[in-house]
């Protein structure tokens, strides 16, 4: 048979023989089916979890930061005097930082908390006070519902001014009328400057507020919970977060800033650094191996499949025998042969697949819609799905056609 | 391709055409070196009893199989020697099978069945429908185009074949019991449809057990043991540039059929 409409031939060929054998056609199909559902679904839902993932992490704030945290450096015994005098992230940790990469760093914030008494008129709770500075109510994704935020002087005098997360200036001024309002917190009076928005996110829909707790914030300067609360000489903070867009300058900072830190301390090891992004990349990473078990279950069901259809089609060829002899009587070579069964499987293959295709989104949005995460589908997912599904089907489909093509013409006709 | 063939090349022409099957001790000799030759236009009947090789020789002559030794000229190609893809374009193109139990594809439609061979010959998809309906109108059955075989009855089904084995033009139409399924009055139809062809000059070789059948041919090639009993090949003989190489008698009629078989049994042996 020449090229020019040979294909749309056997085609058409391939299509009567599914029709006239439809239960069979059907079953090797569904092998097919079911791997290609299985893969897209599997692919699906973790591509939605992801998705939902990433979009968390945006809300609090973006991926483009690197925390500085303190952590224990001496495993047992006392630290001496200078070693008490030299460790402990501090304010000049951050403004070293800071001169480091000046140009790639878009903004620095700090965080020193403490525990408090805090009384209003209404209530009287023992809470977490968050003294934050520098850039931290953009980077941790606040923004104000009311008032304003601290000035640039308040921020370095430390003036006793809060700013109250929805949740605590609900509970602190429960008729809601925070703004201008006093507060007590430990033995300073401070004057309500500003509210923040509510912040919300659901993970699942119909889950918990993912950020509850961020509406719990009583947000203070930083220099205030230092000079009036907790601080010590050396200024030492818990927190220190660099903000870097550029994710290449990204890793070459966090070396700089590990030696700089270091030395800062006299190369006692008490931080840690927390790369957001790559956290974020370790959480994705973790996702892919879900991936690979979605995968490798879509694989079995794709190898099942293809056992079965190997089996059906040898069983169907015995049926066929005769029809191949007269095929080849009347002229048709091997090859023909075997395009044909190769047309044949692989026409089946194409039309479970595409079911399975349809079965695996209805399958996904199933899923996510029963956890509650808004369905995420990638063209990626429905290629490597169709493309395994493609793979094995002509894998499998070879040996049966190969078969039917090896036929002796004389034998096959003789066959009954 | 028939209008540019010399008229004193023959369609077919076999050279000790040897054909053995299974191997050492086992070994099954269905062709013991058979000479024959069939020149265009004939209509020529292979008889034997059934075991005689006559299937085996039909089969290397379709080139559905190919001889162990020997030397086989279909139309001018060789076919000894030839791969299995080269094998079918010559089916294709070359032969045209009728069978007894007609073989017709069961799912296809009757033109379809007709197309089959142009299909596989690369013809256009318009000239094969055309092509097609033609044959079909030339056996008789052209309404029953879009039919399923199942709806047809054997006689019918029997022209399907023959309209199939007719549409690339074959060289050699070659039937196999094609009456051997039929009841007399369609069989003697069909053989009707033969003659026919064979007065519109096609070439045609019958297998058939039945002498009323072969009587109808030109010439009785009788195979027996694998080897050519006797046969109409006097002519042929004559004609022989090298006399003695090849010894089959003129057939007079059936009464002879002793004194021939032992001639060419001596010839066989002269040969060697």
């Amino acid at each position: 048979m020449k090229a020019s409409g040979a294909f749309r031939e056997r085609l058409l060929e391939a299509w009567t023989e599914l029709r006239e054998n439809l239960g069979r056609s059907i079953l090797q199909a569904l092998g097919v089916l079911l791997g290609v559902a299985s893969v897209l679904g599997g692919f699906s839902i973790s591509d939605s979890q992801r998705k939902r993932a990433d979009e968390m992490f945006i809300k609090m704030g973006g991926l483009d930061k690197l925390n500085v945290m303190p952590r224990a450096a001496m495993k047992d015994g006392q630290p001496t005097a200078l070693q008490t005098a030299n460790l402990g992230l501090r304010d000049a940790d951050a403004l070293g930082g800071e001169a480091l990469k000046a140009d790639a760093i878009q903004g620095v914030s700090r965080q020193k908390s403490a525990r408090a008494r805090i009384v209003s008129t209404f209530m009287d709770q023992d809470r977490q006070v968050s003294g934050i500075g520098g850039d931290y109510i953009p980077a941790n994704g606040y923004g104000l519902a009311e008032g304003r935020s601290f000035s640039v002087s308040e921020m370095e005098d430390g003036a006793p001014v809060v700013i109250l997360g929805t949740e605590a200036a609900a509970t602190f001024f429960p008729k809601g009328d925070a703004l201008g309002q006093s507060l007590r917190i430990g033995t300073i009076p401070v004057t309500v400057i500003g509210t923040f928005q509510e912040r919300v996110f659901h993970f699942r829909e119909g889950g918990g507020n993912q950020f509850w707790w961020r509406n719990r914030i009583i947000a203070v300067p930083a220099n205030l919970v230092q000079r009036r609360m907790n601080g010590d000489a050396y200024r030492r903070v818990d927190r220190v977060t660099f903000r870097i867009p550029d994710m290449a300058a990204m890793s070459g900072f966090a070396q700089q800033l590990k030696g700089l830190v270091s030395a800062n301390h006299r190369l006692q090891d008490d931080f840690r650094l927390d790369d957001v992004a790559a956290r974020m990349r370790r959480r994705q990473s973790q996702g892919s191996v879900y991936d690979i078990v979605f995968l490798l279950s879509g694989v079995l069901a794709l190898v099942g499949g293809g056992i079965v259809n190997v089996n059906i089609q040898m069983a169907g060829l015995k049926e066929r025998v005769r029809e191949v002899g007269v095929k080849m009587a009347i002229g048709a070579s091997g090859r023909e042969i075997f395009k044909g069964f190769m047309t044949e499987a692989l026409l089946v293959t194409a039309l479970g697949g595409a079911a399975g295709l349809v079965l695996g989104v209805g399958f996904s949005w199933g899923i996510t819609y029963s956890i509650g995460v808004p369905l995420h589908m990638t063209v990626a997912s429905f290629l490597w799905a169709y493309g395994m599904a493609a793979a094995f089907g002509f894998l499998f489909a070879l040996y049966p056609a190969w078969k039917a093509s090896r036929l002796s013409p004389m034998e096959a006709l003789r066959y009954e | 391709m028939k209008t540019t063939r010399g008229t004193d090349a023959p369609i077919i022409e076999t050279l000790g055409l040897t054909k053995v099957y299974g191997a050492n001790g086992a070994a099954v000799h269905a062709l013991r070196g058979v000479d024959l030759t069939v020149q265009q236009g004939e209509f020529v009947a292979l008889v034997g009893p059934s075991g005689s090789g006559k299937s085996t020789l039909m089969a290397i002559l379709g080139c559905l199989d190919l001889p162990t030794a020997g030397t086989y000229t279909l139309d001018g190609h060789q076919v000894q020697g030839l791969s299995g893809g080269e094998l079918a374009r010559i089916r294709n193109e070359k032969v045209g099978f009728v069978f007894q139990s007609y073989n017709l594809l069961p799912k296809a439609s009757i033109v379809r069945n007709v197309e089959l061979p142009m299909l596989y010959a690369g013809v256009g998809r318009k000239e094969r429908r055309e092509r097609a309906l033609v044959l079909l109108e030339k056996v008789g059955i052209a309404d029953k185009a879009d039919k399923l075989p199942a709806t047809l009855s054997g006689g019918q089904k029997q022209r399907v074949a023959v309209a199939r084995a007719l549409a690339n033009g074959p060289a050699l139409l070659l039937a196999d019991e094609p009456t051997g399924a039929l009841d007399s009055k369609t069989g003697a139809e069909v053989l009707e449809l033969f003659q026919e062809l064979h007065r519109q000059g096609n070439t045609l070789l019958l297998v058939t057990h039945d002498p009323h059948i072969a009587a109808l041919a030109q010439r009785r090639v009788e195979i027996r043991d694998g080897k050519v009993a006797a046969g109409g090949e006097w002519e042929a003989l004559m004609a022989s540039q090298e006399p003695g190489t090849r010894l089959t008698a003129h057939h007079p009629g059936a009464a002879g059929d002793g004194l021939e078989a032992s001639l060419a049994e001596a010839g066989f042996q002269a040969e060697r």
